[in-house]
């Protein structure tokens, strides 16, 4: 037959736009194959087209031949958009073929024949099989479109939800078991991802499901720049590695190694060329992503996190042992009768005190910078009544004050505020020693605590050495110690960082005034009022 | 306090810390000390020595101080003041709700130790036929008659103010926590809301305090509680520089 060579190129090119679309779980057909190779992976959608032109001409044939026979072509083109919708292009051409040959041995006459007497017959149906094949067509390309577009959203939101992973990584590895876990599920084959470390060697995996011959190829890819790809076929388990680097500029952040699998050379062919695709995107949005500063920072982090347990932990244990030892211990001591009554015996005891406390809150600064440098100061809001925080703050900062005027001032109908009551009273101690430092001794020092604008403005003014606009701007950042004061007042410039960190942290601000160098210094922590429930019933007032 | 001599069991693994507190409880006198220097010797001693008062590291080599504090707690009522170098304010209410009495955050001194050991033992030794009426600097709070008197002058209390100072009276020196309080005063429809305890303190204080600004005997416990101070002394030790406006 002479219809047979145009149709079957039509199959051929039908059946690479199918591989395309529909991906590695169909086997791989190149232009040229034989024809029985493509029928028997297509042989699910063909014999459904099959049985749907099948039930079509049963459904004819039971109305009856005494249909109007207009109506043979209209229903008969029902199986093939339905195969075209469902399964593509070639499942429709096969069902408008088989469609027509019905279509001539049961309703053309001669019945139960192929023959075509009538001319107007084989008009009739050449139209058909034309309308049938452009109509499958347009209905499989809508599909196909379809489904790139479900594809393309899917995409998305993998990417979407990696991208949040990645911002909640902790340590590097975490980053690398998201990367996987990402690979993994776009490619739909085991991955693993080899992190390059800064000196140049890369990041051993843990699980052993990676043979150490694709490991010690993947670290020699991570040390040399510009070797892109490589594959890898294990000799002992006849499975194929490929591999593919990640690269940015002029740096390589790792090597991506996928399984890909031991079947027939041509099965592995195929997904090698669809698995380098998706690495080529992959690879693209980790450098989107900016993989290499998220791993930098997971590394910061976790050494971050390694000192602040080790501090946290038994540092300050240790330092603050001893530290209790002699405090204890000169407390005995001032409270001895023999020691009391003896002047100089009482002030070095004094002494002592003094200095294990001023020692014991330099420490606690410490650890406050520690759990403020890992950034995660969560703050435990309650209502607090701010004159409680003040009062706190000045109590505890007594003896930095004690050679101070210290005035305290609180407005009347003071409203409750929401905070970590200890971070604010940690800041608000750490602007009182700020200001009995920096002004001399004898001076006052202010403390107003008022409400305006629904606001509460807890400030602390000094008649110090005030603030120069050069030392202002560089005021909030860590260890910063004016030159004019660094070799006059002890300290260590972390206070004022501590103190806005906090005061950040409970969604207040801290804003600092002065006049100029000796004018005095004026520092307001804002902090917003706390919203008050009214519910008369059950409050507090009642009876 | 009942006795002449209380006994003290000191559980800490430093022997230091232990010394200067052995020298502090006997200095103060009407004290007897027996130290035990991990979590084993501290549970057996408060088994066979029947301790007045257990004074509790939380840093114990074998076990974790808070264990030793249940344990002991299962058994006995004995007052139980803890040391600990973590000032952190959940840990506080933690502990005080595991049965601690009292805690005392190193370093610390031994004063403050000695004024919260007392308060405990009075009222662990408290009994229903003593003088029930508790003194706490200008302040008498008759808990039978529940009368309140302030420089001898009777004043008025609503009932809520009367239930917190009541409360508080009945553990003067100690801390009590905000929990504790929310439900000795509130029905449970209100109890976590803590809001409405800051109100009534605030309220109380203007009517029981000299300054309600500057409160010397319903002191509060940031993070953690309010304690009613027993005695002038212990406030204003650390802040007698503090001239007021």
């Amino acid at each position: 037959m002479e219809l047979q060579i145009p149709v079957f190129q039509w199959f051929a090119k039908a059946s690479t736009a199918f591989i395309k679309n529909h991906g590695g779980n169909a086997a791989p057909a190149n232009v040229g194959f034989p024809l029985h190779r493509f029928l028997l992976a297509n042989a699910f959608p063909l014999t459904m087209s099959m049985l749907g032109v099948g039930l079509a001409t049963i459904g004819l044939l039971l109305i009856g031949r005494f249909s109007p026979a207009n109506l043979v072509p209209i229903v008969y083109l029902i199986p093939v958009i339905v195969a075209a919708t469902r399964w593509g292009t070639s499942a429709a051409i096969a069902a408008a073929i088989t469609s027509a040959a019905a279509a001539d041995f049961f309703f053309y006459p001669p019945f139960y024949s192929f023959r075509l007497d009538d001319p107007r017959a084989i008009v009739d149906l050449l139209l058909f099989l034309v309308v049938a094949l452009v109509s499958g067509e347009l209905a499989s390309r809508l599909r196909s479109e379809t489904e790139s577009l479900r594809q393309r959203e899917q995409e998305l939101q993998h990417l979407y939800e990696f991208s949040r992973r990645l911002a909640t990584c902790f340590t590097v590895s975490d980053l690398i078991s998201a990367i996987q876990n990402h690979l993994s599920g776009t490619l739909g084959r085991p991955t693993a991802f080899f992190f390059a470390t800064p000196d140049k060697n890369f990041q051993p995996e843990p699980a052993g499901a990676v043979p150490l011959m694709v490991q010690e190829r993947a670290a020699s890819m991570t040390k040399k720049i510009g070797l892109g790809a490589d594959t890898i076929r294990d000799e002992a388990t006849e499975s194929v590695w490929l591999l593919r680097s990640v690269t940015s500029d002029d740096t390589t952040h790792g090597v991506i190694a996928v399984h890909i699998g031991s079947d027939s050379r041509a099965v592995i062919d195929a997904s090698t060329r669809r698995i380098e695709a998706i690495l080529a995107e992959a690879s693209l949005t980790l450098q989107r992503l900016d993989i290499g500063g998220a791993m930098e920072e997971a590394a910061l982090r976790l050494k971050d996190q390694l000192l602040r347990d080790a501090f946290h932990g038994n540092l300050s244990h240790e330092l603050r042992s001893p530290l209790a030892a002699i405090r204890g211990s000169a407390s005995v001591l001032e409270s001895m009768p023999s020691v009391r009554n003896d002047n100089q015996a009482y002030s070095l005891v004094e002494a002592v005190t003094d200095e294990v406390e001023r020692l014991d809150g330099f420490i606690g600064n410490l650890l406050n910078a520690t759990r403020v440098s890992a950034s995660d100061v969560r703050p435990h809001l309650k209502c607090a009544d701010p004159r409680d925080i003040v009062n706190a703050a000045i109590r505890r900062r007594s003896r930095q004050l004690a050679a101070h005027d210290v005035r305290i001032r609180f407005d009347d109908d003071l409203p409750m505020i929401n905070v970590d009551s200890a971070l604010v009273e940690e800041a608000c101690g750490q602007l009182l020693e700020n200001a009995a430092k920096y002004s001399p001794s004898g001076s006052t020092i202010l403390v107003n605590t008022r409400a305006a604008w629904g606001r509460l403005i807890l400030s602390i003014s000094d008649q110090g050495v005030g603030i120069t606009p050069d030392e202002r701007q560089q005021l909030g950042r860590r260890s910063f110690r004016s030159l004019r004061h660094q070799a006059s007042v002890p300290g260590s410039g972390l206070g004022f960082w501590i103190a806005s960190t906090f005061i950040k942290a409970s969604e207040g601000s801290i804003e600092i005034v002065s006049g100029g160098q000796g004018q005095g210094t004026t520092a307001s922590i804002i902090l917003p009022e706390a919203q008050i429930e009214e519910d008369q019933s059950a409050g507090p007032a009642d009876e | 306090m009942s006795k002449s001599t209380n006994l003290v069991l000191l559980i800490d693994d430093e022997p230091k810390i232990r010394r200067f507190l052995r020298a502090g409880f006997e200095l103060h006198g009407g004290f007897t000390v027996h130290e035990a220097e991990d979590a084993a010797a501290g549970l057996r001693a408060a088994t066979f020595n029947a301790p007045d008062l257990v004074i509790l590291d939380l840093a114990l080599p074998d076990r974790r101080g808070t264990e030793v504090l249940e344990l002991i707690r299962s058994w006995s009522n004995v007052p139980i003041i803890v040391l600990s170098v973590e000032a952190n304010e959940e840990e506080k209410v933690r502990l005080l709700e595991a049965g601690a009495d009292d805690y005392v955050v190193k370093p610390f001194g031994i004063a403050e130790l000695i004024a919260r050991s007392q308060a405990a033992l009075r009222r662990y030794f408290k009994s229903p036929n003593e003088n029930p009426v508790v003194v706490a600097g200008p302040l008498s709070i008759d808990l039978v008659n529940r009368t309140v008197l302030l420089s001898n002058n009777q004043i008025k209390l609503t009932r809520k103010q009367y239930r917190l100072l009541h409360v508080l009276a009945s553990h003067v020196g100690l801390v009590v926590t905000h929990d504790k309080l929310l439900e000795e005063i509130w029905t449970s429809s209100v109890r976590k809301n803590i809001q409405y305890l800051r109100i009534l303190v605030r309220d109380l204080r203007q009517i029981i305090e000299a300054d309600p600004n500057h409160p010397r005997l319903l002191i509060t416990e940031s993070g953690v509680g309010y304690r009613l101070q027993s005695r002038f002394e212990d406030v204003s030790a650390g802040s007698s520089v503090m001239r007021l406006d």
